[in-house]
This record gives structure tokens, sequence and C-alpha cells, in this order.
């Protein structure tokens, strides 16, 4: 044992410092280890959970977003379809009036139409009469001899239709 | 704010500080034992004249406690114990979920050691194991600091029969903790392998099952596959002496590994601060500190690894199968 105890291996200093170290092992496992590794675990705990939570607060935030948008296509949708019916609406409206307003036109050009005819039957007829009237005058002037008169309207009459009938044909 | 700075202080306090460096370097050098043999003596005061340092391997007894010999590096133990508990206690008497600044550090120390037994060892083994590793990490890192405070090795006592000792030494220059911690060690990983393996852990030592099972072949009448598996058994039994030896040896390099190193270091800063005095040796205390660090992290580590070893199972080589 003589080189051991040069070294300086002694019993008794070894056990004592055996016994330090226990010692200090249980010291430092009450006063430092445990309190550290609780907080530590502590810690980490907040911090998974506090991370948890941004995560779900994340979700929720895309969530809403999400609703946001849907709604605002849902609006946009919907604006564009009454913008489409409303468009629609008045391209009604619009050849609604075009088609009366044509009809009016359309009706007004045929009583307009029927008018000037029956006008102009009408001075037709006028005409004749008195063409009538002046060639019963004329030959009664000629004939001098004045014809019965009812006789010889008649006479012209036939003679007129006559005339009208053939033309008709 | 200066125009030229450095270290932010102003660049005249800089080459003020580096002159007075280089006299106190100087005169160091002339007035020490390797400028008075080039020089001759200068006639010098004594007082200036640094002591030829005396290293001593065993630790000197200061007092006897109840017939108890206490000898210096059990009081550098206490020391170092009193600072650990205090600070500890001190820092964690109120903790703080947001951490002051002396609480962080303290907490990032202890957590950066935690987060490591758990990387190495496991989630769980790595909870269990904490408390040994952290322990022999601090006590032997601040032991090596605090042993590096000027004037903590020159406090100088007179003992009960008349020797002028030291009253403060550092508890790793001397063997006997070294030895201590490495027998610590030794145990909790015997007892964590027990602990967590129960009979299985011994088999790693005691490797005969192969070796009795090719008896029994050779028995049943299967010599040739017996005697095959008898030079097997019986390398398996070899290895498992080499474990077991290894166990041991283990205790003897960690031992020496970290006695030899203080030691050495010691000796070192008691030889530079000797040769040259004053500010030479300011660069060997800043090696000191990071091999303190470093040897406590070296011997914190292996008792880390040595214990994950200890509680791994060893399926192929158990004594079951």
């Amino acid at each position: 044992m003589g080189g051991l105890a040069d070294l300086g291996i002694n019993l008794p200093v070894l056990v004592a410092q055996i016994v330090n170290v226990a010692i200090l092992l249980g010291l430092l496992y009450l006063v430092a280890y445990r309190p550290v590794m609780r907080m530590l675990d502590e810690r980490s705990r907040r911090v998974k959970e506090s991370m948890a939570q941004a995560e779900s607060i994340k979700e929720q935030a895309a969530h809403a977003e999400e609703e946001v948008k849907k709604q605002l296509e849902a609006a946009s949708r919907e604006g564009q379809g009454k913008i489409t019916r409303a468009v629609q609406t008045g391209e009604e409206v619009k050849q609604k009036a075009q088609e009366e307003a044509r009809q009016a036109t359309e009706t007004l050009l045929t009583r307009a139409r029927h008018e000037i005819q029956r006008e102009r039957d009408e001075a037709i007829e006028e005409v004749r009469k008195e063409v009538a009237d002046l060639t019963i005058m004329v030959a009664g002037k000629v004939i001098d001899r004045s014809l019965d008169k009812k006789a010889h309207r008649q006479l012209i009459d036939r003679v007129l239709e006559e005339s009208t009938r053939r033309k008709k044909k | 704010m200066p125009k030229r700075g450095y270290f932010g202080v102003s660049f005249y306090v800089v080459v003020g500080f580096l002159a007075v460096f280089f006299v106190l370097l100087v005169t160091g050098f002339v007035i020490g034992p390797l400028g008075r043999s080039l020089f001759g003596d200068l006639g010098l005061p004594a007082w200036l004249i640094v002591p030829r340092p005396v290293p001593e391997l065993p630790a000197e007894v200061v007092f006897h406690l109840f017939g108890f010999p206490v000898t210096n590096s059990i009081i550098g133990a206490w020391l170092t114990m009193l600072f650990l508990v205090v600070f500890a206690y001190v820092i964690t008497r109120r903790m703080k979920i947001v951490p002051g600044r002396l609480q962080s550090a303290f907490e990032s120390l202890l957590g950066w050691l935690y987060h490591l037994c758990q990387r190495v060892a496991g989630e769980e083994n790595g909870r269990r194991f904490f408390p040994v590793v952290a322990t022999i990490f601090l006590f032997v890192a601040f032991n090596a600091w605090l042993s590096l405070i000027p004037g903590f090795g020159s406090i100088m006592v007179t003992t009960a029969d008349g020797h002028h000792v030291h009253l403060l030494r550092g508890a790793n220059t001397d063997i006997n903790m070294p030895l201590a911690l490495a027998l610590i060690s030794f145990v909790f990983v015997e007892y964590f392998g027990l602990q967590s393996l129960g009979f299985h852990y011994l088999g790693k030592f005691l490797n005969i099952g192969q070796f009795l099972r090719s008896i029994g072949q050779i028995v049943r009448g299967r010599v040739r596959d017996g005697m095959i598996g008898m030079f097997t058994g019986l390398i398996h039994i070899f290895v498992g002496c080499l474990e077991a030896l290894s166990e041991f040896i283990r205790i003897v390099s960690f031992t020496f590994r970290l006695f030899g190193n203080m030691t050495a270091g010691e000796i070192l800063l008691l030889i530079t601060a000797f040769l040259v005095p004053w500010v030479f040796a300011i660069p060997f205390y800043g090696l000191e500190l990071l091999v303190g660090f470093v040897q406590a992290l070296i011997f914190g580590g292996l008792t880390l690894v040595f214990l994950t070893l200890a509680v791994v199972h060893h399926g192929e080589q158990g004594a079951g199968d």
C-alpha cells in the first residue's frame, strides 16, 4: 500500500468524500434538480399548450377567412344574377316597347290607308255623280227635251255600272 | 463615443493597459528564477521573490474532527458543496415561469445537462440519470473553478502539531475525490443496470449459457456440434470476464483522468507563477477554466454513457438465451 499512500489514497478521506458527494447529490436534488425539472416541465407544457392554442386560433382564422370568402363569392354570384336579370328585363321592356310602337304605327298606317282609300272612293263617287248630272244636263240641253229625269238617271246608272264591271274584269 | 475604440474603451486606454501588461511581463521575467539565472541576482528585495512551490500529492490534514482527519481537500469539497447548494437554493427559492437573469443562466445550464441526458439515454432514463450526471458535472466544474480563484491556494494555517499547511485545496487534486466520484459513478451504473434488467444484467459478466448448453450437447452425443459450441462458449466467458474487468478499469481511468488533469493544472499554474511571476500565468488560468469544464463534461458524459449502456438490453448475450 506504500505506492497508493504516496498518491494520497486514504480510506477515511475517501469515505468522507463519498459521503460528501452523496450529501451534495441529495441536497442538490432537493434545491436544484427537482424545482428546475418541474420548472422545465411546466414551461414545456405551457409552450406546448400555447402552441396548440395558436394552432387552433390559426385554424379558426383560416376557417373564418374561408367563410368570408364563401360569403363574398355567394354575394358576388347573387349580384351578378341580379344584374343579368335586370339587363334581361330591360331588354324585354325595350323589345315590348318597340313592338308596341311598331304595332301602333302599323295600326295608324292601316287606318290612314283606309281613310285615304275611303276618301278617294268618296271623291270618285262624287266626281261620278257630278259627271252624270252634267251629262244629263248636257243631254237635256241637246235634245231639248227634258226627259224623264228619273228614267234617265237609271239609264246612266246602268251604263256606269256596266262600265265599272267591265273595268273590274 | 470615441472614434477609435477597442473592447469598448478608447485607444489610449488599450495602449496603456497593454504597456502595463508588457512591463509586468518583462519585470516578472527578470525577477523570476529564469531571469535570475540569465542575468544573475539583481539584489531585489526578498518579498518580490516567489518561493519555490512544493506540490504535494497527498492532501494535508488541517485538523482532526473526533479523531477523523479533515484534509484541506475535504474543506475544499465542503466549500464547493456550500457554494453550489446556497447558489441553487437562492435561485430556486423563488422560481418564476419567466426567469430573471441569474435564474435563466442556472436553468439553462441545468436544462442543457437535462436535455443532454435525454438525448443520450432517452426520455425516461434521461430523467432518472440526470441528478447523478448533473451532480458529478457541477461538482467537478465548480470545484475546479473555485480553486482557480486567486488566493484560494495561498491561505496558510498552522495545525495543532505545528505544521504550516494550506487551508484550501481543490478537492479533485486529491486522489480521494476522483476515486470517490468514480466509485459513485460505478455504483450508480451497477444499480441502474440491476434495476432495469434485473438478473439479466449480471449475465453480461457471467456469460456461461453457451458453454453449459454445449456440454449438454456432448452428453447427448453430438460431440462435433458440442465441441464447436464449447469453443464459442469459452469465448463468451472470456468476453464476460473482459466486460467485468472493464467495469473496474473504468473506475481507475475515471480516477486518474480527473486526478491527473486537475493536479497537472494546479502544478502548471504553480510553476508558471513561479518561473515568471505576475501576469504570465493569466493565459494558463484561462486554459484551466476550459480544462475544468472539459473534465466535468467528460466525467459526467462518460457516466451518462455507461449508465445508458448498462440499461440497454443485451438480448443475444443474455444468460437466459
